[in-house]
């Protein structure tokens, strides 16, 4: 196990910066996701890691060893693919012992190997079998089985639940997850799946257009994004981001909201408005602080009931998404699905403003940082 | 399938048009066969029976005596020791110039394909351009590098040139076959730390066996049909057999002795047919199984 540090690296094709200065550094055992959208040089970055890829400028050091111009085979990492990778003309067992015996580990050494990794990943009744006998459930896990069989400083992680049925991918991510905690593995993983991110990431890094828009835990990406980009990447579904209007309401800042009436929404840090009374910014509100009234939070400070109207709703069996609008603007809410919400009616809704954020409309920027 | 068989009813239109698509396929398929059949049964009569006989008349007898007259006793220019010398001169010339320019295009294919380089495709291009020169065109400019090199008018002279001449199309057979086969594959195995012949080896070529079958099969026809490049730069005693057989045709000491001819003709050709017949359903799969995956 390492730590990995990615300092200041850079990638160009020519005139094309695909990465443009990215700096990690994550501790020993911890669980790095890289997300963003395709094209946002999460795979050129995990590449360079790789060493497949070689980095225009910067370092890359593994257990605080510059590695960055060092070949893919001694910086001690495995990866796991997006295809899985696995070799066709080799059997299961074949595929897991192959890094061990191109460093040439006794054959000995190499079955106890597998079968300590077959037993971990539960694929000890496959290894005679070659990958095309396999589901794709199973080369999952022979391919992550042989990325284990070398025990090598530094796991990476490409996609590799996107091949997977929806109902498959769940039950693997909680295994990738149980893997992790029992193993202690230093891990980067890259995916475009922001629900995988939360679910599995110590730290998340959102990508787009090669730099790192937000480096930080699970939480402190979905409760502080740093920018409108990040808050509507992460989240599904996704934050409703409100043109609001700031209006003065007794010396401090309010939001003003449209819907059949008017009211004017509270806001936590009033100051950061302070300079753009008058002006229109970007509310975020996530789906779940808009609900139906909830007795207990009445009169709490941040919370405004209002009308809205019903446009549709979307029952998810645990809640029921209401899509209604204000200030022009579509607008998810998450609410009880006891709560009658019938499309075309006026309801009542809670607005609840304690953890809103606000950004800049037009460069996308935090206000309220 | 059983079901669907009683399910259809056959209109008569349908049977008419049926037998009419039989009738057009059987007249092809003799079409293209009558020429050998008139070789066969020509190379199985005597002189004699020749000249009085039809192109299409049965031979009396089975007789094999021009078979053994072509392969070990007929003249070819000055000398009479049949075709035999010369069927083994091909093989000499055939067997290494496709294991050549079969691995060669195999490395190839592997580097194009799945070790990009800056200016890889311009390089494969170039390559491609090769299929395309015609053979005379090179027949001066080779023949000079052909003496520069010591090896004018010698077997390895020939394997030289048919695997020149033949790396452009074995190579563009193994790039188009490893397009198919995922990067990736190269990149675990990198990662595994294992080497570039390492890979080819080890995880590439196991799975090449449709594309080698195919470059086989198409190197053997082309090199052992082969004509021009043989009666070019070939020695006298290093005549390939097609050569042979253009001079055993044009040697005659009195009467023409077609019957010799035409089966010094076949035992020319058994090699390739042989070829066809055991490796021929490969050929066909191979050439389409890159097409169907994409």
């Amino acid at each position: 196990m390492a730590n990995l540090v990615i300092d200041n690296v850079k990638k160009r094709y020519g005139n094309t910066e695909i990465l443009k200065g990215i700096n990690i550094s994550i501790k020993t055992g911890e669980f790095l996701i890289l997300v963003g959208p395709s094209g946002c040089g999460k795979s050129t970055l995990m590449n360079s890691i790789a060493g497949l890829e070689d980095v225009t400028e910067g370092r890359i050091l593994i257990a605080d060893k510059d590695v960055t111009y060092t070949s893919p085979k001694d910086r001690d990492i495995a990866m796991v693919f997006q295809s899985y990778a696995l070799y066709p003309n080799m059997t299961v067992e074949q595929n897991i012992s192959f890094g061990l015996e191109m460093r040439k580990v006794p054959k000995a050494e190499r079955d106890v190997e597998v079968q300590r990794v077959a037993e971990l990943l539960q694929i000890s009744h496959l290894l005679d079998r070659k990958p095309a006998q396999l589901s794709g459930g199973q080369r999952q896990r022979v391919a992550m089985g042989r990325a284990l069989a070398r025990r090598p400083q530094l796991y990476l992680f490409d996609e590799p639940l996107s091949n997977l049925d929806a109902k498959l991918r769940v039950e693997m991510r909680t295994e990738i997850k149980k893997l992790h905690k029992k193993l202690g593995t230093t891990i980067v993983y890259v995916t475009h799946d922001q629900i995988e991110a939360m679910t599995l990431a110590d730290r998340i890094a959102v990508m787009k257009d090669g730099q790192v828009q937000q480096l930080g835990t699970p939480q402190e990406i979905y409760d502080n994004p740093a920018n409108l980009f990040v808050a509507g990447f992460m989240g599904s579904p996704a934050m409703n981001f409100i043109p609001a209007k700031v209006i003065e309401q007794n010396g401090t800042p309010m939001l003003e909201l449209a819907t059949s009436t008017t009211v004017a929404l509270p806001f936590p840090k009033p100051e950061s408005l302070k300079d753009h009374v008058g002006k229109t910014i970007l509310l975020g509100l996530r789906p779940e602080m808009i609900t139906e009234p909830q007795p207990h939070k009445e009169g709490q400070p941040f919370v405004t009931t209002t009308d809205v109207e019903v446009e549709v709703t979307e029952p998810m069996g645990a809640d029921t998404m209401i899509l209604t609008r204000v200030n022009n603007a579509e607008i998810n809410c998450r609410s009880n699905p006891m709560y009658p919400a019938a499309a075309g009616s006026i309801i009542k809704m809670m607005f609840d403003t304690s953890k809103a954020v606000v950004f800049d409309k037009e460069s996308g920027k935090r206000l309220d940082a | 399938m059983s079901n669907n068989a009683i399910g259809r009813k056959t209109s008569g239109v349908d049977k008419a048009l049926r037998v009419a698509l039989y009738t057009v396929l059987l007249v092809a398929a003799a079409f293209y066969l009558i020429p050998f059949i008139v070789m066969l049964i020509t190379s199985l009569k005597d002189v004699e029976e020749i000249r009085t006989g039809n192109l299409l008349s049965l031979p009396a007898a089975l007789n094999f005596d021009s078979w053994a007259k072509a392969w070990s006793s007929a003249c070819t220019g000055s000398s009479c020791g049949g075709i035999s010398p010369y069927f083994m001169n091909s093989f000499q010339i055939v067997l290494p110039a496709v294991a050549i320019s079969t691995l060669v295009g195999a490395i190839n294919g592997y580097v194009i394909s799945l070790w990009k380089f800056r200016g890889s495709d311009l390089f494969f291009a170039a390559m491609l351009v090769g299929c395309f020169i015609p053979f005379q065109v090179i027949l001066l400019p080779m023949a000079q590098t052909l003496g520069w090199l010591g090896i004018a008018n010698t077997a390895s002279g020939l394997v030289f040139v048919h695997v020149v001449y033949g790396v452009a199309f074995t190579t563009l057979f193994f790039r188009n076959f490893y397009q198919s086969i995922p990067s990736e594959l190269v990149k675990a195995a990198r990662l595994d730390g294992a080497g570039f012949f390492t890979i080819f080896y080890r995880i590439i070529l196991p799975v090449s066996t449709p594309i080698i079958v195919v470059t086989v099969i198409w190197q053997f026809t082309q090199i052992w049909n082969d004509f021009l490049f043989g009666v070019a730069f070939s020695g006298f005693d290093t005549q390939p057999v097609t050569v042979a057989l253009n001079n055993l045709v044009n040697t005659s000491f009195g009467g023409k002795e077609y019957n010799v001819d035409m089966a010094a003709a076949i035992i020319a050709a058994l090699p390739t047919l042989a070829v066809y017949v055991f490796a021929g359903k490969y050929f066909v799969r191979g050439l389409t199984a890159g097409a169907v995956k994409g």
